[in-house]
C-alpha cells in the first residue's frame, strides 16, 4: 500500500484524497461533470441539424450555423476553464498576468459574440438527402413541434413527446444548460456579494460588523422563494435569464457572508495577518492574499450547496410559471407542463423530475463530501 | 438574564424596521407599478384603463406620493395593524390575509411538528449507533429525501396515490371535497384530513435531514460529557442514563432549531398550495401578484418575515430560559 506522508501533500491534494474516499460524494462529482459535458455539448447531442453534412460535393457543418450566443458561451467557456486549470502553473506564476490573460480571452469571446448573429435555420437535415451526414444521437431539436403529440417513450423518442409533439429527451438535454447556467452564475453573484460583505464585516469589525449582521438578519427573515417570486414578477422578469440569475444571487449571499465573517474574525487574530501588516501590506492585500485563501475550503462547501439550491429555486420558479418559459427548455418548465397531463403522461413528469433530483442530489453529496474533507472535526470516526 | 432578554427584545426593533423598509423598497419601487397594470388583460392588451381612471387610481392609493412620505404612512398604519386596502376588491388587506392564514399555518405547523416527531428519534438513534450501518443508513436516507424538490415529490405522489393510473386513495386537489358544506362535522373533518395528507407529507420530508442531523450532533455532544459518567457511576441503569439524563439535555438545542426551518417551510407551503390548489396564503400571493395588488403583496411578505423573526426570537428566549447553564450578563 502506498503510504502518504502528510507534509508532502498540498492542501488541495489532501482535500481531494479525503474527498475521493467518500463514495457517494465521488459518484456525485462524476455526475456533475457528466451533466456539464452534456450541457456544453447539448446542440451536438440533440438537434435537427446535422453535425457534418456532405452534399453536392461540399462539406458543411449545419449545427454551428444555428448556435446561439449562450451555446457558443458554453462551448467556449467550459474548455477555457479546463485550459486555465491545466495551465494554472505557468499562467498564475504571477497572478496579475494570469488574470489579465484570462480577462483578455473572455473579452475577446464576448466581443466576437456581440457581433455574431445567430442564424435561424429552419431546414431539417433529418429528411434532407446527402451523400454523407452525421446526425446527433437525438435527431430532434428542442423547439421543433410535430404531429406526434404525447407519445410514450419509444425507440424513436426515448423520453416520449409533449403536448405539442416536441421531443422530451431533446428538451431535457438542452434544459440542462438553463439549469446549470442559472445555478452557477447566480451562485457566483452570491459568492461575490457574500465574500465582500462578510469579509468587510469580519475584517473591519466595529460598526461595519454591526450593520452587516443586522442586515443579514433582516435578509434571513424573508422566505427566499417568496421574495424572488415577488421581485421577478414585479420586474416583469419572467423569461429574462439575467434578471433571474441576479435576483437569485442577491437573495442567496447571506450564508456565505456569515461564514466568511466568522472565518475572518478567527483568522485576523492569528499571527500571519499581523505579520503581513507589519511588512506593510494594505487591507486589500491582506484580505485577498492572506485571509481569503485560508477560508477557501468552507467557502467552497457553501458554494456547492448554494449551486444546488439555486438550481432548485430556478426550477421552482419555472414550475410556478415565473422562470424560464417555453420555448426555452428548462427542467422546471417541463415539469409544470407535465402537471397538466399527470393523469396519463407519466413520462412528462418522470424524466425532468429525475434530472432535477439527480442534479440536486449530486451537488448535495459533493457538498457533504467536501465538508467532511475540509473540516476534519465534523468527520464521523 | 433580564438584561439579556431586554436587549434581545430591543434588537427586534432595527430588524423590524429593516424588514418593512426592504419590503417597501422592493415592491413600491419595482418597475411594474400597480396603476400601470390595473387594467389587467383587457381587450387592448392591458391598456383598457383610460388615462383618467389611471389618474384616479394613482390618487386614490397615493402612488404619486414622495416615497419617504408613503413609507412613513405605510409603517404608521402597520403599527395599528392596518395593512392598507386591496386594489382588487377594496377590502382591508388584513381581512384577506386573516381568511387565508389559518390553512397555511396549520399546514406548516402540522408539518413542522410531524418532522420533529420523526426526525428527533432518528437522530438520537443515529447518535447511539454512531458509525454503524444504522447511522449511515439514516443519514443517507434523510439526505436523499432532502434532495427531492418538493414539486417533484408532489407530482410523483399525485401520480401514484391520488388518481392517475395507479392507486386512487386520496384526493388530488383542494382543501375539501365539493360537497363539503353538506357534510356533518365529523365527516367534514375526515374529508379535510384526507385532503391534507399529501400536502403535509410533501412539507415534512424535507426538514427531516436538518432536524435529525441536529439531534444527532446534540446527542453526541451530550454523550461525551462527564455527568453521564457520574450517572453511570451512581449505578443508574443504561436506559435511565440515556433516556432521562442524556436525552433531556440533548433536546434543549434541538427545540430551538425550528426557527431556521421557517423560511424554507413558508416557501414550501407556497409551492404546495399551488400544486394542490389550496386556498391559503400562497394562493393569495399568486392572485395578488397577477393583479399587482401592491398592499396585499406587501402585507404577505411582511407577515411571513415577521413570523420568521418571531420564530428566531422565541427560539433565543426559550434557549436561555430552558438551559440554566447559559448565563448572559
Amino acid at each position: 500500500m502506498k503510504s502518504v506522508i502528510p507534509m508532502d501533500e498540498t492542501y488541495a491534494q489532501r482535500i481531494w484524497r479525503l474527498f475521493k474516499r467518500d463514495r457517494f460524494a465521488f459518484i456525485g462529482f462524476c455526475i456533475v461533470i457528466v451533466f456539464f459535458i452534456v450541457a456544453a455539448l447539448a446542440p451536438f447531442l440533440a438537434n435537427d441539424h446535422a453535425i457534418v453534412r456532405v452534399a453536392d460535393g461540399s462539406v458543411s457543418f449545419p449545427v454551428f450555423r444555428s448556435l446561439e450566443p449562450i451555446e457558443w458561451r458554453f462551448l467556449l467557456y467550459v474548455p477555457l476553464a479546463g485550459l486555465v486549470y491545466g495551465f494554472r502553473g505557468p499562467l498564475f506564476l504571477r497572478v496579475g498576468r494570469g488574470l489579465w490573460i484570462v480577462a483578455g480571452v473572455v473579452l475577446l469571446i464576448e466581443f466576437a459574440l456581440f457581433f455574431h448573429h445567430s442564424f435561424n435555420d429552419v431546414t431539417n437535415d433529418r429528411t434532407l438527402p446527402a451523400a454523407f451526414k452525421l446526425m446527433p444521437p437525438i435527431v430532434y431539436s428542442p423547439i421543433e413541434t410535430s404531429p406526434d403529440q404525447l407519445v410514450p417513450p419509444s425507440w424513436k423518442h426515448p423520453c416520449g413527446t409533449d403536448s405539442t409533439g416536441r421531443d422530451v429527451a431533446a428538451r431535457l438535454l438542452h434544459g440542462a444548460r438553463t439549469s446549470l447556467a442559472i445555478g452557477f452564475i447566480s451562485q457566483s453573484i452570491a459568492l461575490l456579494v457574500g465574500v465582500s460583505v462578510g469579509g468587510m464585516a469580519g475584517y473591519y469589525r466595529r460598526w461595519v460588523d454591526i450593520v452587516t449582521c443586522r442586515f443579514i438578519e433582516v435578509m434571513e427573515c424573508f422566505p427566499t422563494l417568496l421574495l424572488i417570486l415577488v421581485v421577478v414578477s414585479l420586474c416583469d422578469a419572467a423569461n429574462n435569464m439575467i434578471i433571474i440569475m441576479v435576483v437569485i444571487g442577491l437573495t442567496g449571499w447571506t450564508g456565505v457572508a456569515r461564514l466568511v465573517r466568522g472565518e475572518f474574525l478567527r483568522l485576523v487574530g492569528q499571527p500571519f495577518p499581523q505579520a503581513a501588516q507589519a511588512l506593510g501590506a494594505g487591507d486589500l492585500r491582506i484580505i485577498v492574499r492572506h485571509l481569503l485563501p485560508n477560508s477557501l475550503g468552507p467557502i467552497l462547501v457553501t458554494a456547492t450547496f448554494g449551486v444546488a439550491s439555486a438550481i432548485l429555486i430556478e426550477s421552482s420558479l419555472s414550475f410556478l410559471g415565473f422562470g424560464m418559459q417555453a420555448p426555452t427548455p428548462s427542467w422546471g418548465d417541463l415539469l409544470s407542463e407535465a402537471r397538466k397531463y399527470i393523469d396519463f403522461a407519466w413520462w412528462l413528469a418522470f424524466f425532468p423530475g429525475a434530472a432535477i433530483l439527480i442534479t440536486i442530489m449530486s451537488y448535495n453529496f459533493v457538498g457533504e463530501g467536501l465538508r467532511d474533507a475540509v473540516d476534519p472535526r465534523l468527520r464521523v470516526k | 438574564m433580564t438584561t439579556y432578554l431586554l436587549r434581545r427584545l430591543l434588537l427586534v426593533i432595527p430588524t423590524l424596521f429593516g424588514i418593512t423598509l426592504l419590503t417597501f423598497l422592493l415592491i413600491r419601487l419595482a418597475p411594474g407599478n400597480a396603476a400601470m397594470l390595473k387594467g389587467g388583460s383587457g381587450p387592448n392588451g392591458g391598456h383598457a384603463v383610460t388615462a383618467e381612471a389611471r389618474e384616479q387610481t394613482i390618487k386614490l392609493y397615493g402612488l404619486d406620493e414622495n416615497p419617504f412620505v408613503a413609507y412613513g404612512k405605510w409603517v404608521g398604519n402597520l403599527a395599528r395593524l392596518n395593512f392598507g386596502q386591496s386594489f382588487v376588491d377594496h377590502r382591508p388587506v388584513i381581512d384577506k390575509i386573516r381568511e387565508r392564514i389559518g390553512l397555511s399555518v396549520s399546514l406548516a405547523g402540522t408539518a413542522l411538528v410531524l418532522s420533529y416527531v420523526i426526525a428527533v428519534p432518528l437522530g438520537i438513534l443515529a447518535a447511539l449507533r454512531r458509525g454503524q450501518p444504522v447511522d449511515r443508513a439514516i443519514s443517507v436516507t434523510v439526505f436523499f429525501l432532502y434532495s427531492i424538490p418538493v414539486f417533484v415529490a408532489a407530482l410523483v405522489l399525485i401520480l401514484f396515490v391520488a388518481g392517475g393510473d395507479y392507486l386512487n386513495l386520496l384526493p388530488m386537489y383542494g382543501a375539501n371535497s365539493i360537497n363539503a358544506s353538506e357534510m356533518s362535522w365529523p365527516a367534514w373533518v375526515w374529508d379535510r384530513i384526507q385532503h391534507m395528507i399529501l400536502p403535509v407529507i410533501c412539507l415534512t420530508y424535507g426538514s427531516l435531514a436538518s432536524i435529525s442531523r441536529y439531534s444527532r450532533a446534540s446527542m453526541l455532544e451530550v454523550l461525551g460529557q462527564d455527568f453521564l459518567r457520574t450517572a453511570r457511576a451512581k449505578g443508574l441503569s443504561e436506559r435511565r442514563v440515556i433516556f432521562v439524563q442524556a436525552l433531556r439535555n440533548a433536546l434543549i438545542p434541538i427545540v430551538t432549531v425550528f426557527a431556521m426551518e421557517l423560511p424554507a417551510l413558508i416557501g414550501g407551503t407556497i409551492i404546495i398550495e399551488y400544486i394542490f390548489t389550496l386556498p391559503g396564503m400562497g394562493q393569495l400571493v399568486f392572485q395578488s401578484i397577477e393583479a399587482r395588488d401592491q398592499f396585499v403583496i406587501m402585507g404577505v411578505v411582511t407577515i411571513s418575515a415577521v413570523i420568521t423573526l418571531l420564530g428566531y426570537l422565541f427560539a433565543d428566549i426559550v434557549y436561555v430560559l430552558v438551559d440554566p447553564r447559559i448565563r448572559y450578563e
